[in-house]
């Protein structure tokens, strides 16, 4: 019963590195392109190179490797799921049959889709806890505000939107306690969660979630009262500690990310099947 | 003495006019003067938060007043001026930080305020220099105790420079330390800074730290005076107090115990060191 410390998404590690120095806006937009080349790659060798970049990532903010891997650890039995789905669903015309069991036909066809969908999940997580890991609840406001700027225009309450978002980001792992919480001392009641069959598993989730809702919006309402009280009023008239600078590293940044990109973009231009 | 702020027959219930109409504070005059320690105690219900909500504005009185500087928080125009005065710091660390780094944290209360990023910067570097959190301003709240992540939640009002702090059950989820810690930084922002706390509690060893205190029951205001009043050795007195759930301080006890079995110590000990040099005179 340990949830918290496989927890690493909209935690907050620390730190001096580069990574951590990167202006938000810098790591926003490359995280976003970095999702869209996850969404359009399609061979093994484009997501091995993004594993190889991911990895240099982590090396540079300087994140113990155990911490990035064991936030994917909670996602393992729905990814399992996801990979068995498409190896016995994915048809293609013209693929090898590797086993037949019952209804069900593997084709090899569906063993790639199975691990290539796998690899987009686990490393479209990836991308974005290490954006979190490495960018302050702050600093990501104020980056996301500032380039949702725009918005405004057409009536948009963008930093209202972006305090949200990034407040619910910050009381992920605060919920997660407290679910672990909640879950001990209805175990130590004599509930055993791992027992019984899926139908009897899932009816005593309920009595988890219930007190962990009405936690959440007790929560909700003291944060909004300590933010009432220490004059927060929306974005109208506020002013930042910090400006946003993009700096050398920045430069570094958007030099690595365009060469990445091109790479990228060749390896889908030029192989077109499960390389 | 110059008030900051006062209440006069202040009435507060929860759904008003409703027929399930709950009044939580009744009949209430009372002030805090600038520059004390003021402590509200009372037993849970008794309404000594609903009082301290009406010190900011964040509730509103049903009827009567409450005016903060000679300003009414009936007024919403007056709500902002009133904020920047009174500062509040809340039972759960957890539930008032928004920041995942402590000196962001801290800057979000002068940032609201719309101060020029210099000032922000001073401010922050203040809050931090006076509560000693200097080492922890890069630190994450997640990783600290709860009695540092009270502490940062303190400097985040501190920053906002404000004339008196409520503090609302500030150490009722701290372990002893932390407790310790924060009443002691409490302290300290009285002594050196001037500035004038509300605190509201359920510990007596921080009472008798207090220049008042008033005693809160069923939404009214009971006692009022200063510790060493309040907690002056009397059955009566005690019978009192313990009718409203509450105990003396630990020395009063020990003092009030002893004289019952014959000794003569003075009857109006609230704090060990006192209770500790009355014991030794005894004995030489």
């Amino acid at each position: 019963m340990e949830l918290t410390k496989n927890i690493t998404l909209g935690v907050y590690l620390p730190g001096e590195s580069a990574v951590h120095r990167l202006d938000p806006r810098t790591k926003i937009i490359s995280v976003t392109l970095l999702i869209v080349l996850l969404l359009l790659a399609r061979s093994y060798l484009a997501f091995g190179l993004v594993a190889l970049f991911l990895a240099g990532m982590v090396y540079i903010a300087k994140i113990p490797p155990g911490y990035a891997l064991r936030g994917l650890k909670p996602m393992l039995p729905v990814l399992i799921l996801m990979w068995v789905f498409q190896l016995f669903l994915y048809q293609a015309p013209g693929t090898a049959t590797l086993f037949q069991w019952w209804v069900f036909e593997a084709t090899e066809a569906g063993l790639h889709m199975g691990n290539l969908i796998i690899m987009r999940v686990l490393f479209l997580f990836s991308v974005t806890t290490l954006l979190t890991l490495t960018t302050s609840v702050v600093s990501l406001t104020d980056g996301l505000e500032n380039l949702l700027k725009p918005l405004r225009f057409i009536g948009i309450p963008y930093h209202e939107l972006v305090m949200t978002l990034v407040i619910a980001l910050r009381f992920v792992l605060i919920l997660a306690e407290e679910l672990e919480k909640i879950m001990k001392a209805q175990m130590a009641r004599g509930v055993a969660f791992d027992r019984g069959n899926f139908i009897q598993k899932t009816k005593k989730v309920f009595p988890v979630f219930l007190p962990l809702f009405i936690g959440a919006f007790k929560r909700a309402e003291e944060l909004i009262v300590a933010m009432d009280a220490r004059s927060y009023t929306g974005g109208k008239g506020r002013t930042k500690m910090k400006t946003l600078r993009m700096g050398r590293v920045d430069f570094a940044a958007a030099v690595i990310m365009l060469v990445f990109t091109g790479i990228m973009i060749y390896i889908f231009t030029a192989f077109k099947a499960f390389i | 003495m110059e008030k900051i702020i006062e209440t006069s027959a202040l009435t507060y219930a929860y759904r008003a006019g409703s027929s399930k109409e709950v009044r939580a504070l009744q009949n209430i005059n009372m002030a805090v003067h600038k520059g004390e320690i003021l402590a509200i105690t009372g037993q849970n219900g008794s309404g000594k938060s609903t009082l301290a909500r009406h010190f900011n504005g964040l509730l509103t009185p049903t009827s009567g007043r409450v005016l903060v500087n000679g300003l009414s928080t009936d007024d919403r125009n007056n709500i902002g001026e009133i904020r920047k005065k009174v500062g509040m710091v809340f039972q759960n660390p957890d539930n008032q930080l928004v920041s995942s780094i402590v000196e962001e944290d801290i800057a979000f209360g002068p940032e609201n305020l719309g101060l020029p990023q210099s000032e922000i910067i001073e401010r922050v570097d203040w809050a931090l220099h006076i509560l000693n959190l200097e080492e922890l301003r890069k630190e994450t709240p997640h990783n600290l105790s709860a009695g540092q992540k009270q502490q940062v939640a303190i400097a985040g009002v501190l920053a906002m420079k404000p004339e008196c702090i409520i503090l609302d059950e500030p150490t009722a989820h701290l372990d002893p330390r932390g407790r310790r810690e924060v009443l002691e930084s409490s302290l300290r922002l009285n002594r050196e800074e001037g500035i004038t706390l509300v605190l509201l509690t359920h510990f007596m060893n921080e009472v008798i730290h207090c220049s008042r205190m008033l005693i809160m029951d069923s939404g009214t205001v009971k006692v009022e005076g200063s510790p060493r009043e309040v907690f002056l050795q009397g059955d009566e007195q005690i019978e009192k107090l313990k009718q409203m759930g509450l105990d003396y301080p630990v020395a009063s006890r020990l003092a009030a115990g002893l004289n019952r079995e014959g000794f003569n110590l003075p009857s109006d000990i609230i704090h060990h060191e006192e209770f500790i040099a009355s014991l030794c005179q005894l004995t030489s």
